[in-house]
């Protein structure tokens, strides 16, 4: 599933393969038929969930699908261009914001007064990500200038300036007590609890969170085809080449300045459609979700999945999104742990969740260097000068050789069987 | 390769009639039932228990105000249960601990919403903010564990007690008359930003006017543990009394600079400002001289028997567990709940609907020596405060300067919409 | 004018504790590349030890102690990225001290819970005056002990041989470990010093006037971000200039909230960073920071 750019692999690769492509080519389509077919059960799978699971996984699988989106953008900054950000929680909240003062009606009098433009609730959601994109192009003086660490803290002080402008910017965030989220509405489909009222398919009634789901699913389908396509076409060899080298990216012609701008607004955009889904599965945005925690929790996600590859960042923003809230459902069926409300002052279930999840970090961490996406790939072979050379490059990725279109892993082993 | 192509039309199939079989699976929870005995019930209510909810705080802020709700409200149920429990049925608690985050909190409430009558327990602003539409929508009685003015005028919200602008209200009065200060003085009020500050300081701008006093404002973060500027600040505005709506940490560092540098002015914090492990630190003794607390609770050395049977209970039970306001707040509100489950059970009625409407019929109940009124809920259910003291001799280290009271001017307050 | 001086001097004593701190993420970002999200909980352990040891052992004792301790767990942290990832980059490892972090954060917050734990510093609540102004002496000592810690410091980066193999290891770290620098020791070594100068930091971050040690006293460590980038992170003498700039800019945007009402109530928490934001857009690698020379 990785779609790791290997840019060091990539023309040596383009050499290889026969020009007419007679043997590798179609090796390469039954590779890809059978991953198809794996991809088409799992996308099914999907399909079905809303049957057979109850909201509580429904909401849980949302917030996931939310956290995939943003990690993927923020994976096409950190990961494919090398630029660190930690003021991702920013732009999802302009986002989630600009949705719901896009779509909102304006309302209140006075001191409690709201504005709201009314707009159709989709396009409200497209200017939103619109939005969110202008917000990070704003920030561009200082993203083009700034490198690594620098811009890392210079983006965190977005976090902080966001959430005072949520809390003192009332007319249009609603303050402290935040807003309340209009639902998304489609050709008169409305994607909450009402209108169409008492809705079931099969026989299963089909609430918000359900219609919600089939709207998320598609907003990652999208998120992750652009994301893919982007990094395969011309836009993603030079974003990688910026990372490589600023200075050979520039000797080969890439205008290093635009393409660090655009790379940052695209992230931006993704944080922006991430931050919308959100504000649709809460139905109430308030300022202290979008605090420093939830960007570094972005920045955990991609690099546990696997800096640079979007099925990387896809997966990390699973784990890191659904684990502290699968240890906080189960914790309590854990050995020795004191209930709360129960005299004994030892480790509660929230404790112990908390202990595992920070255990889980570190321990991918140590086991998956790589990230869950080096995992995928069995034992990635590393390019002879990886190791050594990473060291001094923060942010940028390890170069493996699964997107090799000629499969000269062994990964595929019918490869050159027609 | 025909096979490859076989896969998903077959795991189309499967999905499809594992759908149609599985409708009843997930058919719709919820519904109210009447049983032999004419009793209706609803979600969270079977033959052998009544389940409640508790959305709490145990490992995140507000954690230790948490344990000792949880603790006092799980006393409660016991003594209830011991007792025979509400319509021959035990009650239970669910607690779910959310650490002060918005995500965890939504999901928390969508995994235990179906299976509890009530909520008996919500730690923290943003999270009721963003759940206050969804407590609505399920007509779920919630008692929120914050006593701002914006929480009222819902039907299924219940905050048990005076809100922050009455207990300033009536701080402001008693100030006033033990200061004695004169029209035209100026009081200082130190607030956090967001729900609490903003509504305390709501009550005392609005007892300024009474009284003709002028304010000087000083906003201050829940981060902020130095708060000399602060002070020199009010110390230079030259005000006569200082007013205090932040947490217990910036209440000590309030009152140790100001007594440090000789600014020996009545201080009157809000009751979350106070913290009995304060009087161990340096400040101790200049709290015991310079503070006062304003509180909707008794305190545990008042005299009333239930107060003083509660603190004996709570310390026989958490021998090792502070008696703080938390015990308190959590006890009120579970016993509130305890008399509305009761009231429903009398008039044969234990779905949600006929808990909230029996909760709506209190209209005289005596909870710790505090008389309560609920009929109205766009009113608080009492415009009594307590005037309280630091000593570290006392048990809870407050003890009782004046009992419940209230002034003239709160009836008259008009309360802010939210 | 009295105010204007008590402002400053309260600034000035903030901006030497930030020091403290930002000198550590300095050091362990200068000898091994990565940005420590533990430094807070660093920065609690090493209080906690000192809070729970000071009534049988004495202050001092109890400060060294503390010191040592917050410096081993540090050298541990360093241990566990070395020895378990090795050949892991940069990047992992940040994130590895994130998963630290919650580790030693959720331990500890169980552990201290809702006290305020007393230091037991010799200061108390006394405060000296001087001229109209009142200032506590546990900050007096604060930029005292700033002041001895960090000249130490700075001797022992210019003078010794530890300060030396840092300073080669981070121009170029395969130059060093080719002339026979044992750069997992220095990187040992910073981490252990950063380790030590937060916990000596955990000390006037719960004097007075503040209550105690609680479980929030950790999150000043973030403060201290602007503070090591605003200098230049690679730069000690920057960490320095840049903490007394964001200590004086956030007592002076408190100490003057209502004249800056304008911008928003609550400015105060903002204007550290809007400053550093500022400086960095003239000078992208701060300060102090070396440029970036690119040659070709």
């Amino acid at each position: 599933m990785s779609d790791t750019l290997s840019p060091d692999a990539s023309p040596a690769t383009t050499a290889a393969t026969p020009p007419d492509g007679s043997g590798g080519a179609s090796g390469r389509r039954s590779g890809t038929a059978s991953r198809a077919g794996t991809a088409a059960a799992g996308v099914l799978l999907l399909l079905a969930l809303p049957f057979y699971v109850s909201s509580f996984w429904l909401q849980t699988g949302l917030f996931a699908m939310a956290a995939i989106v943003g990690a993927i953008g923020l994976n096409l900054l950190s990961g494919t261009t090398g630029q660190l950000s930690l003021g991702h929680a920013f732009f999802l909240a302009v986002g989630a914001y600009g949705y719901v003062w896009l779509a909102g009606d304006p309302s209140g009098t006075g001191s409690a007064q709201l504005y709201g433009l009314g707009l159709p609730p989709l396009l409200a959601f497209v200017l939103a990500i619109l939005l969110a994109g202008a917000a990070g192009g704003l920030f561009s003086p200082i993203s083009g200038r700034l490198r690594g660490m620098y811009l890392g803290i210079a983006t965190l002080a977005l976090v902080f300036l966001g959430h005072h402008i949520m809390l003192n910017a009332r007319d249009i965030t609603g303050g402290f007590n935040g807003r309340s989220v209009p639902a998304l509405e489609i050709f008169g489909f409305s994607f909450s609890d009402t209108s169409p009222d008492g809705l079931a398919v099969l026989g299963v009634p089909f609430g918000g969170l359900e219609r919600l789901w089939y709207f998320g699913l598609v907003l990652v389908a999208v998120a992750w085809l652009a994301a893919r396509n982007l990094l395969r076409g011309r836009p993603g060899r030079a974003l990688a080449a910026v990372r490589d080298s600023e200075v050979a990216a520039a000797v080969m012609g890439v205008p290093l300045s635009r393409y660090r701008a655009s790379a940052f607004i695209v992230s931006s955009m993704y944080a922006g459609a991430a931050g919308a889904l959100l504000a649709l599965v809460f139905k109430r945005v308030v300022p202290d979700h979008f605090g420093l925690l939830l960007s570094i929790d972005y920045l955990a996600m991609i690099v546990i999945g696997g800096l640079g590859s979007v099925g990387g960042a896809a997966a990390g923003a699973v784990f890191v999104a659904l684990m502290p809230h699968l240890l906080t459902k189960y914790a309590d069926h854990l050995p020795l742990l004191s209930a709360p409300g129960t005299t004994g002052s030892g480790v509660t279930p929230g404790d112990a969740a908390r202990y595992l999840y920070g255990a889980a970090i570190v321990l991918v961490l140590v086991f998956a260097p790589g990230g869950l996406a080096g995992l995928a790939q069995k034992r990635p072979r590393r390019t002879g000068d990886g190791t050594r050379r990473n060291r001094r490059f923060p942010f940028r990725t390890r170069t493996t050789s699964d997107s090799n279109p000629q499969g000269v892993e062994g990964t595929t082993p019918k490869e050159h069987t027609p | 390769m025909r096979h490859t192509r076989l896969v998903p039309a077959a795991a189309v199939l499967a999905v499809l009639t594992l759908s149609v079989t599985a409708c009843s699976t997930k058919s719709g929870t919820g519904s109210n039932a009447a049983g032999s005995d004419g009793l209706k019930t609803g979600p969270g209510v079977t033959d052998t228990t009544i389940t409640l909810g508790a959305l709490t705080d145990l490992t995140g802020p507000y954690a230790s105000l948490g344990k000792s709700i949880v603790n006092a409200q799980q006393l409660y149920a016991d003594q209830l249960n011991a007792s025979g429990g509400v319509c021959g049925r035990k009650v239970r608690i669910t607690v779910k601990d959310h650490g002060y985050d918005v995500q965890k909190a939504v999901s928390a409430f969508t995994e235990t919403e179906p299976n509890v009558a009530a909520l008996s327990q919500v730690i923290g602003s943003p999270v009721v903010s963003s759940l206050q539409q969804e407590i609505e929508a399920k007509h779920l009685l919630t008692f929120p564990m914050a006593w701002a003015s914006s929480l009222l005028g819902h039907e299924h919200v219940q905050v048990v007690g005076s809100t922050y602008d009455i207990d300033m209200i009536n701080g402001v009065d008693f100030v006033v008359r033990t200061a004695k200060l004169k029209p035209g003085a100026k009081i200082g009020h130190v607030y956090f930003e967001g729900e609490y500050g903003e509504n305390a300081l709501a009550g005392a701008k609005y007892a300024a006017k009474q009284h003709r006093l002028s304010i000087v404002e000083q906003k201050i973060k829940p981060t902020d543990q130095d708060l000399t500027a602060q002070v020199t600040a009010l110390k230079q505005a030259g005000v006569k009394a200082i007013l205090l709506s932040a947490g217990p940490k910036q209440t000590a560092a309030l009152v140790g600079t100001a007594a440090a540098q000789g600014f020996a002015v009545p201080v009157l914090s809000n009751a979350p400002g106070f913290a009995p492990q304060l009087l161990a630190t340096p400040v101790g003794p200049a709290l015991e001289k310079q503070l006062h607390v304003v509180s909707a609770a008794p305190s545990f050395s008042s005299d009333t028997p239930a107060t003083q049977q509660l603190a004996k209970d709570y310390k026989a039970k958490y021998p090792k567990d502070p008696l703080d306001s938390g015990v308190i707040s959590g006890w009120n509100a579970i016993n509130v709940l305890g008399e509305d489950l009761k009231a429903a059970c009398k008039a044969k009625d234990l779905t949600r609907e006929g808990i909230t409407a029996a909760h709506r019929k209190q209209s005289k109940l005596t909870i710790l020596g505090v008389s309560l009124d609920f009929s109205d809920r766009a009113k608080p259910a009492t415009y009594q405060s307590f005037i309280q003291k630091p000593a570290k001799q006392a048990a809870g280290g407050l003890l009782t300067v004046e009992p419940a009271h209230e002034v003239p001017a709160a009836r008259a307050y008009p309360l802010p919409k939210s | 004018m009295i105010k204007l001086a008590e402002t400053i001097l309260n600034g000035l004593a903030l901006g030497s504790v930030y020091a403290l701190i930002a000198l550590g993420f300095v050091v362990i970002f200068k000898a091994s590349g990565v940005m420590n999200f533990a430094h807070g909980s660093l920065l609690l352990f090493g209080g906690y030890v000192m809070a729970r040891l000071h009534d049988s052992i004495g202050f001092i004792p109890a400060v060294l102690a503390g010191a040592a301790l917050a410096a081993a767990l540090a050298g541990l942290v360093q241990l566990l990225a070395t020895r378990g990832l090795r050949g892991a980059e940069i990047h992992t490892l940040t994130i590895l001290t994130i998963g630290v972090d919650v580790l030693l954060s959720t331990e500890l917050n169980r552990r201290v819970g809702a006290d305020f734990l007393s230091m037991g510093d010799p200061w108390g609540a006394d405060v000296t005056q001087f001229g109209g102004i009142t200032v506590a002496d546990a900050r007096i000592a604060s930029i005292a002990v700033a002041v001895v810690v960090i000249s130490g410091f700075f001797a022992a980066f210019r003078w010794t041989r530890w300060g030396l193999s840092m300073r080669s290891a981070a121009a170029d770290p395969e130059a060093a470990a080719l002339m026979g620098i044992r750069l997992d020791r220095v990187r040992l070594i910073a981490w252990c010093v950063a380790g030590a100068l937060a916990a000596v930091a955990a000390v006037f971050l719960a004097a007075f006037p503040a209550a105690g040690l609680d479980r929030t006293t950790s999150q000043i460590a973030l403060s201290a971000f602007p503070a090591a980038i605003l200098g230049g992170m690679d730069s000690a003498a920057g960490a320095l200039v840049g903490s007394l700039v964001i200590g004086l800019t956030a007592a002076m945007a408190a100490g003057y909230q209502s004249e800056l009402s304008v911008l928003g109530s609550g400015f105060a928490d903002v204007a550290p960073y809007l400053v550093m934001v500022l400086v960095l857009l003239v000078r992208p690698t701060g300060l102090f920071g070396s440029k970036e020379l690119t040659r070709v």
